[in-house]
């Protein structure tokens, strides 16, 4: 049996917040910062989901769209659900919360993919002087997201789920 | 019951760590969280700088978001917006600018988009080729903060903040010159044009120039401001002149100035002082219209040749110019005359140059001035006349001259310009020659003339027949006197021819006869005769001798007979040698 953490619920629910928290300007400020010798351009996500599909490639867009905006943001409501749901003492679904929960932590380092695809642009896009790619800040706040979510996900203990079932016998 | 000792105690401990409700220190994060997010929402907040909106009549290459707007080469702020104005006559292109150049953005800063330029003058943003277009901004003078701007459409000089000042040149054409034109001052660069345009009126163009600082102190209340755009090439009267300040200003123009020494009183003058430019040099340098006399001269006769700005000679040195050449009718009068108004500077004319005593004499406004003026004109004959400058161009000028000879006349200081009195031009005593010469050619009795001759003619033929009537019997006699004496010649002449000369061809005969001996002579005694040391041959020698001495006589004779026949009859006359 695997030791219980201490104050599950708060932990959790801290991570969430922290998380949405820093949703906000990872969206809002620029992840990469394109300078050529005629301009220096600075991208957010939705910038960068809106230009890849101006420029045709509307597949790519959609994956950008769902791996950066979309499944940060299904965590943070799917954890904030099944924690809101825990702490109501809801009996229901909870089949399917668990199988929620699942999901949640398997796809939650797929959101890792814009990191990377950021820092290796900031790593090889190096043509000094005539273009160069530096990381905004809003990829830290990116980073912070998904690293808060993954974490809020392991703290989260689907056993708490069962619990209030349990609770009206005694725990 | 250690057991139930143990159920005891847990339920206790249970129960105070409830109690306690204490807060989690994972906390720590979204705080955190919260802390750097709020930070850099503030430091945002807090470094942004104003937003402004400049408008352009076009926007060429600005582009939102990648446009920026530079100060001194650093990028102080980014296009975010290109839109039309409501209007649709001007682009707004909104701008929002950093914080640290809040204070740069004052009400009459400028800004312009700069682009690549290749002018005559040099090549300027050459870096945009790359780089693309970008709005360079230039902070006024202005303490209050502006939010709404008008483009320039030319970048302005590169003037701001260099010492120096402005002054503001009128002329009458804008000539070759355009912004960035340079102003020289005996030849160096000293400034340029930095901006032109129409005067409200529309009847001259001001330029406004920048002088840099040293230099802008030699600009006094006297200076001349000249065009030195180009070649200045004319052909007058005084020649073909060829005047150029550089081949740069060759191709794009340029200004020049300078101050003529000679007026005394050089006085400092203030910023964005008004002064007139003018077409070339000399325009420039000859006095200023104030010390100027006007006078108006009437002439009968043609002008061809004459144009506005011909010379004034006084006794062969320039002192004025003609300044207008018109028709003149005056009820009065029966013809149209012309009339040329011509300007004299009469310091020229009477104090010569740099002297600082300049008013003696000067001005015809003192009466002083109008006296001597009236007696050089009445008493010693000063006149106004016009002469022929070149056969070549027939260009006309106005002398000035003394004419002792010269009907009496007075200067008109009545009307304005006073009138001068004019003696007749060259050409017009030629021509008054000429007519003179026609009429006095009209008064000759060509009739009487002809009469005169015919009765000549007819004496002469009266004479010819008297003559006819009287003298030539006589001579028909002496003709028949003649013909008789040369008949009696010839006679004698054919008797020579039968007598004479059968006896001369006797002799001839003879001779022939004794050369053909003596030729015989001298074959038969070649030897006898011919050694150096012959005894024969001296007698033989003497006896050519004497034949030639013989053929010479006869020769002689024969010549002699040949020019004096007559000898044969009458023999040889003593006198004749």
């Amino acid at each position: 049996m695997v030791l219980r953490q201490r104050d599950p619920i708060q932990r959790t629910w801290a991570l969430i917040i922290a998380a949405a928290i820093c949703y906000l300007p990872a969206n809002i400020l620029p992840v990469m910062t394109t300078q050529t010798l005629r301009s220096v351009v600075p991208t957010t996500i939705i910038g960068g989901v809106l230009r890849l599909y101006e420029d045709g490639s509307w597949v790519l867009a959609l994956i950008v769209l769902i791996a950066s905006v979309m499944i940060p943001l299904v965590k943070l409501i799917v954890l904030a659900y099944l924690m809101i749901t825990v702490q109501l003492r809801s009996e229901r679904f909870r089949r399917e919360r668990v199988r929620m929960y699942r999901m949640l932590k398997v796809i939650g380092r797929w959101s890792m993919l814009d990191v990377f695809v950021a820092t290796f642009s900031v790593a090889l896009v190096q043509l000094r002087p005539y273009m160069t790619v530096v990381p905004g800040s809003g990829v830290l706040f990116f980073t912070a997201v998904v690293i808060l979510t993954i974490f809020a996900a392991d703290t989260f203990d689907p056993r708490l789920i069962w619990d209030s079932g349990e609770n009206a016998g005694g725990r | 019951m250690t057991d139930d000792s143990d159920f005891t105690n847990l339920p206790q401990a249970e129960t105070v760590g409830k109690k306690r409700a204490r807060i989690s220190i994972v906390w720590i994060i979204p705080i955190l969280a919260a802390v750097v997010g709020i930070g850099i929402a503030v430091q945002q907040r807090l470094s942004e700088g104003p937003t402004i909106r400049i408008a352009f009549r076009s926007a060429e290459g600005v582009e939102a978001g990648k446009t920026s707007i530079k100060f001194k080469e650093i990028e102080i702020g980014k296009v975010t917006g290109v839109n039309l104005s409501r209007d649709f006559s001007r682009i707004l292109v909104t701008a929002k600018m950093e914080k640290s150049a809040e204070g740069l953005i004052v009400k009459d800063a400028s800004f312009w988009i700069v682009k690549p330029r290749v002018t005559l003058s040099g090549v300027s943003g050459i870096g945009t080729l790359l780089s693309g277009n970008y709005i360079r901004f230039e902070p006024g003078k202005s303490r209050e903060t502006g939010h709404d701007f008008v483009g320039l459409e030319t970048p302005p000089p590169a003037t701001s903040g260099l010492p120096g000042r402005e002054f503001v040149l009128r002329s009458d054409t804008l000539g070759s010159l355009g912004i960035g034109s340079p102003v020289y001052y005996r030849r160096l660069n000293v400034g340029q044009v930095i901006s032109y345009g129409l005067a409200e009126d529309g009847k001259s163009v001001y330029i406004r120039i920048f002088l840099n600082a040293p230099f802008d102190r030699f600009v006094t209340s006297n200076t001349q401001f000249w065009e030195a755009s180009g070649i200045d090439l004319s052909v007058g009267a005084s020649g073909l002149s060829v005047q150029t300040e550089s081949l740069l200003s060759l191709l794009v123009g340029g200004i020049a100035f300078e101050t003529p020494s000679f007026p005394a009183e050089n006085n400092a003058v203030a910023d964005n002082a008004v002064f007139p430019l003018s077409s070339d040099r000399a325009t420039a340098l000859s006095p200023r219209e104030i010390d100027a006399e006007r006078y108006a001269l009437y002439f009968r006769g043609s002008l061809r040749g004459l144009s506005v700005g011909a010379p004034v000679d006084f006794l062969g040195l320039p002192v004025g110019e003609v300044t207008g050449i018109f028709l003149a009718y005056t009820p009065g009068e029966r013809s149209i005359r012309t009339r040329v108004e011509i300007v004299t500077y009469p310091h020229r004319l009477f104090v010569p140059r740099g002297t600082p005593d300049a008013t003696a004499g000067r001005s015809t406004t003192t009466r002083e001035g109008r006296a001597f003026m009236q007696r050089q004109v009445s008493d010693m004959g000063l006149r106004a006349q016009l002469r022929s400058a070149s056969l070549i161009s027939g260009a006309l000028y106005v002398a000035l001259d003394y004419f002792p000879d010269a009907p009496n006349a007075k200067i008109d200081w009545k009307p304005t310009p006073p009138d001068f009195p004019v003696v007749p031009g060259e050409m017009e005593n030629l021509q008054a020659n000429l007519r003179s010469l026609f009429g006095k050619l009209d008064r000759v009795p060509v009739e009487e003339i002809g009469n005169d001759a015919r009765k000549a003619i007819a004496a002469l033929d009266r004479t010819l027949v008297r003559l006819e009537g009287e003298t030539l019997p006589e001579a028909r006699k002496s003709l028949e006197t003649l013909d008789r004496t040369l008949q009696s010649a010839n006679r004698t002449l054919e008797r020579v021819d039968g007598e004479i000369v059968p006896e001369a061809k006797k002799t001839l005969e003879e001779l022939r006869r004794a050369i053909a001996s003596a030729e015989r002579v001298m074959s038969n005694t070649d030897d006898t005769f011919l050694g150096p040391d012959a005894p024969g041959r001296q007698d033989l020698r003497d006896a050519l001798r004497e034949i030639a001495r013989a053929a010479r006589a006869v020769r002689a004779l024969a010549d002699y007979l040949e020019r004096n026949p007559n000898a044969l009859i009458r023999g040889k006359s003593r006198e004749k040698p």
